[in-house]
């Protein structure tokens, strides 16, 4: 029965992918691949955290289907291998799961074919199969046969007519292969494998820190009044940048766009240097005993107050790029900052829970990892072209025109409803008129297989 | 550990591939002689590969791992086996996207240095 749902599983695989671009055919695939783990792995399917990641990677293939794009097949992709992983050990982290995913997508076929070889061995003693001289009664006659015909096909003419006759071309070995593939990748995802060292290690590790070995007081002592000097020279510093960065923000009327698109890059730079750091002195800092040393209360109070300065930061440029935002509307870079902001913002604030809380290292990249994830699937589920485009369109007080042209075909419909609408230039009128054409003839010539939701559009309104 | 018969085995593993690959392209029957001709390049590079890659992991490691020859050799296998996948499936996909007229070779060199390592594991049951 297993056998038999691998078979078909890798038929369908080749009707979905043989020659066709992405579209429903990725939909599909993760039904498949949910249908085939479930007979595979039933047991592992009761776990609520293998059913919400079978949702999320139901969701994110859905996401394909509504409004293609790279951030779409990148989270898919990423959903895709974190389900994998997740079933391969349920226990661990989740950038663990994405190792055993990726590992068990491209060798697990390979991995279990040494590893099970030992209790099949137990179980039912096998007669050997004699797997050269299988090869020698099959490879020799084929081998020998096929030279002799390309000898005689020179040595008569008639015989070499006969032999061009004959035709293997209604065998597609392409789809063949396609099919193999499938199967390949089917076997590999129904019984997933771990990579021992990376799981067993990423197991045995806790996220909370433990005193190792003595305490020495006076070498604590010492790095205590290290860290407390440094972390408060580094406020003095981020408070003079704050003021005379708040100064410059309030004082300036320059509403140019490379005005504004400087500071926002710049203070992103200082940001992205000033947190990495931040977080790495405090991780040294924090990295042990430290964390148990009765008088580290000013070391700490000056580490929380260096937190918040660094958010008070992020909030500044984050003023910034909603003003850019405001003047002259969003795209892509400027949606980054935001998400890079708000990652931040939670990378911050985790941190200062592992100098509360007395967590490791492994704690923030647990927590920092799975937030990312998350940010990741919200915001694959965003049609982000098409908001870009109406908010452009409709509140930003100056735009690129341009920019909205050269973004996916996710915004083509709204782009011709604001031409047909709106009294716009000639010129801007037939850009928009092409890149809706070229959309339409797109959709129409794509199989059911690339079939995305935005040919149902163009259904309903003919 | 039968490294001749590995490579052996290798080598026809790696040209049957290669070949299944490129014939579903197209396949002519003068290319036969070419077929015969490309297992000597081909177990040259399956040669190369095996003691330079895959076979020092057995070497090195194996006498550490544990008493059992088998046994250790499985040791050696979980604990490499994963991370050497991933960077020769990592430089092979690659290779593949980088070079596509020669994706039949990185596929023959990915399938083929992971059966492999199976046949170098298995060796001396």
């Amino acid at each position: 029965m297993k056998n038999i749902s691998l078979l078909i599983g890798a038929f369908l695989f080749s009707i979905l992918f043989y020659k066709q671009d992405i579209g429903l055919n990725l939909s599909l695939f993760s039904l498949l691949t949910i249908i085939i783990l479930i007979i595979h792995n039933k047991n592992l399917f009761k776990k609520k955290s293998t059913i919400i990641f079978s949702i999320v990677f139901v969701i994110t293939a859905i996401s394909i289907f509504f409004y293609r794009s790279n951030l779409t097949i990148i989270t898919y992709v990423v959903t895709f291998l974190t389900l994998i992983g997740n079933v391969s050990e349920q226990g661990s982290s989740i950038y663990v799961n994405w190792l055993n995913g990726f590992y068990t997508l491209i060798a697990a076929f390979f991995h279990r074919n040494l590893n099970t070889i030992e209790k099949d061995e137990k179980a039912i003693p096998k007669k050997k199969t004699d797997y050269l001289h299988l090869i020698k009664i099959i490879g020799i006659p084929l081998i020998t046969v096929i030279i002799f015909i390309g000898l005689y096909k020179n040595g008569n003419p008639m015989f070499s007519e006969l032999i061009s006759k004959i035709d293997f071309s209604f065998i597609n070995i392409q789809w063949l292969l396609v099919s193999v593939l499938g199967y390949y990748l089917l076997s590999n995802i129904s019984k997933p494998v771990r990579v021992a060292p990376a799981t067993t290690y990423d197991l045995n590790t806790g996220n909370s820190l433990n005193i190792k070995g003595n305490i020495a007081e006076e070498k604590l002592k010492k790095e205590n009044q290290l860290g407390f000097i440094l972390i408060s020279l580094l406020n003095i510093l981020i408070i003079f940048f704050i003021i005379t960065d708040i100064t410059y923000l309030i004082s300036t009327n320059d509403l140019r766009a490379s005005a504004f698109s400087n500071q926002v890059h710049n203070g992103i730079n200082t940001l992205i240097a000033s947190i990495i750091i931040a977080i790495i002195i405090i991780l040294y800092f924090f990295r042990g005993n430290l964390n148990f040393y009765k008088d580290n209360k000013n070391l700490k109070t000056v580490t929380y107050a260096w937190i918040i300065l660094n958010l008070m930061l992020i909030i500044n440029i984050a003023i910034k790029d909603c003003q850019y935002i405001y003047y002259f509307g969003f795209t892509y870079k400027r949606i980054g900052v935001l998400i890079y902001l708000l990652l931040t913002m939670i990378g911050l604030f985790t941190t200062s829970i592992k100098v509360k809380q007395i967590k490791n290292f492994w704690y923030l990249f647990r927590v920092n990892t799975l937030t990312a994830f998350t940010i990741l699937i919200v915001s694959s589920t965003i049609n982000w072209d098409n908001y870009i485009t109406y908010y452009n369109l409709n509140y930003a007080q100056s735009m690129d025109f341009n920019y909205l042209l050269k973004l996916s075909d996710n915004n083509t419909f709204l782009l011709k409803n604001y031409a047909d609408r709106n009294d716009l230039t000639e010129e801007k009128k037939s850009l928009i008129e092409k890149k809706h054409k070229a959309y339409l003839i797109e959709l129409k010539s794509e199989k059911w297989q690339e079939m995305k939701y935005d040919y149902f559009k163009i259904k309903k309104d003919q | 550990m039968n490294i001749p018969s590995v490579i052996i085995k290798s080598t026809i593993l790696a040209t049957c591939i290669f070949w299944l690959f490129t014939i579903s392209k197209g396949f002519q029957i003068d290319m036969l002689l070419l077929v015969f001709l490309s297992i000597i390049p081909i177990s040259l590079c399956c040669t190369f590969t095996i003691l330079l890659t895959i076979a020092p992991f057995f070497w090195f490691q194996g006498k550490e791992a544990s008493d059992r020859s088998y046994n250790r050799n499985k040791v050696v296998f979980n604990k490499y086996y994963p991370f050497y996948t991933i960077a020769i499936f990592s430089l092979c996909l690659y290779g593949a996207i980088k070079f596509s007229f020669a994706n039949s070779f990185f596929i023959s060199v990915f399938f083929t240095t992971m059966q492999s390592w199976v046949w170098f594991a298995k060796s001396n049951q």
